[in-house]
């Protein structure tokens, strides 16, 4: 079914983090703990989401010339309100992020995904687009947060699993080790997404 | 002009609506955000004022001046908050202390961005414990009667220097051994 | 003053260079720095609407958004409208100015807006507290930080086109390790400059 393969698109082919390296941003700097990833995660997607199914219901109405101020308005307007909602109910972890749930107004991946497929399609594919890429999102920055937490911090979710002697590595979450682990991270995906394809090739 | 018309009237409805919600937002989690802020304030008085249970905020010579009261009423000490350059941004810090004895009553830190394994450790008991009961006659450098963290010492030293810089200005409001 | 104001513009570029310790303008930083041209064209233009940005948000937080209460739920939706007013601005001018030059930008001069470093100057503004001097010399401080990492890649990448770059890792997987090992060299920046 088309909605099915649109929200595997976003969770997989098209993910915007390995395979479209946009957003890039936030993926680096909030990605310090695990935690943190999955509620950056879901706070982008609470956004696109909203964005997207209100883009796409007044696709016809909005006149194309003013699409750019519309779509801004709206896009900040749902970051505002997941600001305003997450600095009431989860002080801890917005003290966490930063600047960085503002930030999400200028989430490529938000203006992208209205302008390219949003204010073009009807809201069903949009939402499934929506949630495809959100997803898609929320477990690329899940595992580089896994990844720099254990490796930086000897922690999973905040438990100690990597026992006594661990030395953790500083590095994988001070800004160098972003950069390092999202560099071999999309290496990896490139290898996967060559391999998969040669295969289906070869049939 | 139609098409501009419509520009125009799509434009106003969508900022009118984006305003409506925006406001709507505010006014239902602001209490919320507030009470919070509150909360964390009170929170960091209490603990840096052993057997306080609660606080009152007054305002002296332009500084904030929290006095922390036990059930009964009576003053347990006074807290204050005092700003640090720190290695990575500034560093907030809660800071008990005992006007009658002229001693600290310990030090909470309250925001800090220092690199984590180094400079974050100030906020371990074993860095912030040293401040329990130090004088405010002493001279407040690290390494030298304060334990600096070892390879931190810019950090060290902006905890150490914030606290010494409001200690002198607090003195000169309620001067050792008098009341307050 | 001028202390502090050098310090925030040499704390912008080295110490905490926005690209590589704060995480922000990394979006264009991967698009456009393989050829140096471009890249320090796009450096120039983001300054340009950066400095700018910040006195308006200075205005705008102050006299605007501070004195009615407005700035929790309309300071984001304020700033980018003004960035975006501010890009569309810069667009108009270049083209009348020098068709030649707008032409060369292409489609990265609207890109400025969604580049999060202008939002993020915009925004660490207020929460800095900074008077207006102070806010020129962020979003001036920010824009050169940036010009020199995209100058500093884009030299990099165009050597590297003359070397063997494993097949997986060509393209944005060889520009992240690359910006991760330069990130490490700015970290040795760090308490060279008193922050905060």
């Amino acid at each position: 079914m088309q909605l099915i393969k649109d929200f595997i698109n976003g969770v997989w082919n098209e993910n915007p983090i390995f395979r479209m390296v946009i957003g890039i941003c936030s993926a680096l700097a909030v990605t310090t703990a695990a935690s943190n990833g999955i509620a950056m995660g879901l706070a982008l997607t609470f956004v696109l989401t909203c964005s997207s199914i209100l883009v796409s219901i007044l696709r016809n109405v909005i006149p194309s010339t003013v699409r750019i101020p519309c779509y801004i308005i709206v896009v900040a307007t749902f970051t505002t309100v997941v600001d305003l909602f997450m600095k009431a109910y989860f002080p801890a972890l917005y003290e966490v992020m930063g600047i960085f749930i503002p930030l999400i107004v200028v989430n490529c991946i938000v203006l992208a995904r209205a302008e390219a497929f949003a204010s073009k399609v009807g809201v069903a594919r949009a939402t499934a687009d929506a949630l495809g890429m959100g997803l898609g999102y929320t477990w690329a920055i899940t595992l580089i947060s896994i990844i720099r937490e254990i490796m930086g911090s000897g922690t999973l979710f905040g438990y100690h699993i990597m026992g006594d002697g661990f030395v953790p590595w500083i590095i994988a979450i001070l800004p160098p080790g972003a950069f390092i682990v999202m560099g071999i991270l999309v290496g990896i995906m490139n290898m996967i997404a060559r391999k998969t394809v040669k295969d289906t090739e070869c049939h | 002009m139609n098409q501009y018309a419509r520009m125009i009237i799509v434009l106003v409805i969508i900022s009118m609506a984006s305003g409506a919600v925006l406001a709507l937002s505010y006014a239902v989690t602001n209490p919320t955000i507030q009470e919070q802020a509150r909360q964390k304030l009170e929170q960091s008085v209490l603990v840096v004022i052993p057997g306080a249970t609660r606080m009152e905020e007054i305002q002296k010579e332009d500084m904030t001046i929290y006095v922390g009261l036990d059930d009964e009423g009576n003053k347990k000490g006074i807290a204050f908050k005092t700003v640090g350059s720190g290695f990575n941004g500034s560093i907030e810090i809660m800071v008990g202390y005992n006007p009658k004895e002229g001693k600290l009553l310990g030090i909470e830190i309250l925001s800090m961005s220092e690199t984590p394994g180094l400079g974050a450790r100030i906020q371990e008991e074993a860095f912030k414990g040293q401040f329990k009961g130090k004088s405010v006659e002493d001279e407040f450098v690290a390494k030298q009667d304060v334990e600096a963290i070892s390879g931190a010492t810019i950090s060290s030293t902006a905890v150490a220097s914030a606290i010494k810089t409001s200690l002198d200005k607090v003195v000169e409001i309620f001067p050792v051994g008098g009341d307050y | 003053m001028a202390k502090e104001l050098f310090f925030i513009i040499i704390g912008s570029v080295f110490v905490n260079n926005f690209v590589f310790s704060r995480f922000l303008g990394n979006c264009p930083f991967l698009g456009v720095s393989n050829k140096t041209e471009t890249a320090i064209g796009m450096g120039m233009a983001t300054t340009f609407v950066l400095t700018m940005t910040a006195v308006a948000a200075y205005f705008l937080q102050n006299y605007v958004l501070a004195p009615y209460g407005l700035e929790p739920f309309l300071q984001i939706v304020s700033f980018i409208l003004v960035i975006a007013s501010l890009v569309q601005l810069v667009e108009m001018v270049i083209l009348k100015v020098s068709p030649a030059l707008y032409n060369a930008f292409g489609i990265y001069l609207p890109l400025i807006t969604t580049n999060c470093i202008v939002m993020g100057v915009a925004l660490l503004i207020p929460m800095y507290n900074y008077n207006l001097i102070k806010s020129i010399a962020l979003g001036l401080g920010a824009g050169l930080g940036f010009t020199l990492a995209l100058a500093l890649m884009s030299g990099i990448r165009e050597e590297m086109e003359f070397h063997d770059v494993p097949e997986a890792l060509k393209g944005p997987a060889i520009v992240f390790i690359t910006a991760g090992l330069l990130s490490m060299i700015f970290l040795g920046f760090t308490g060279l400059v008193p922050l905060g």
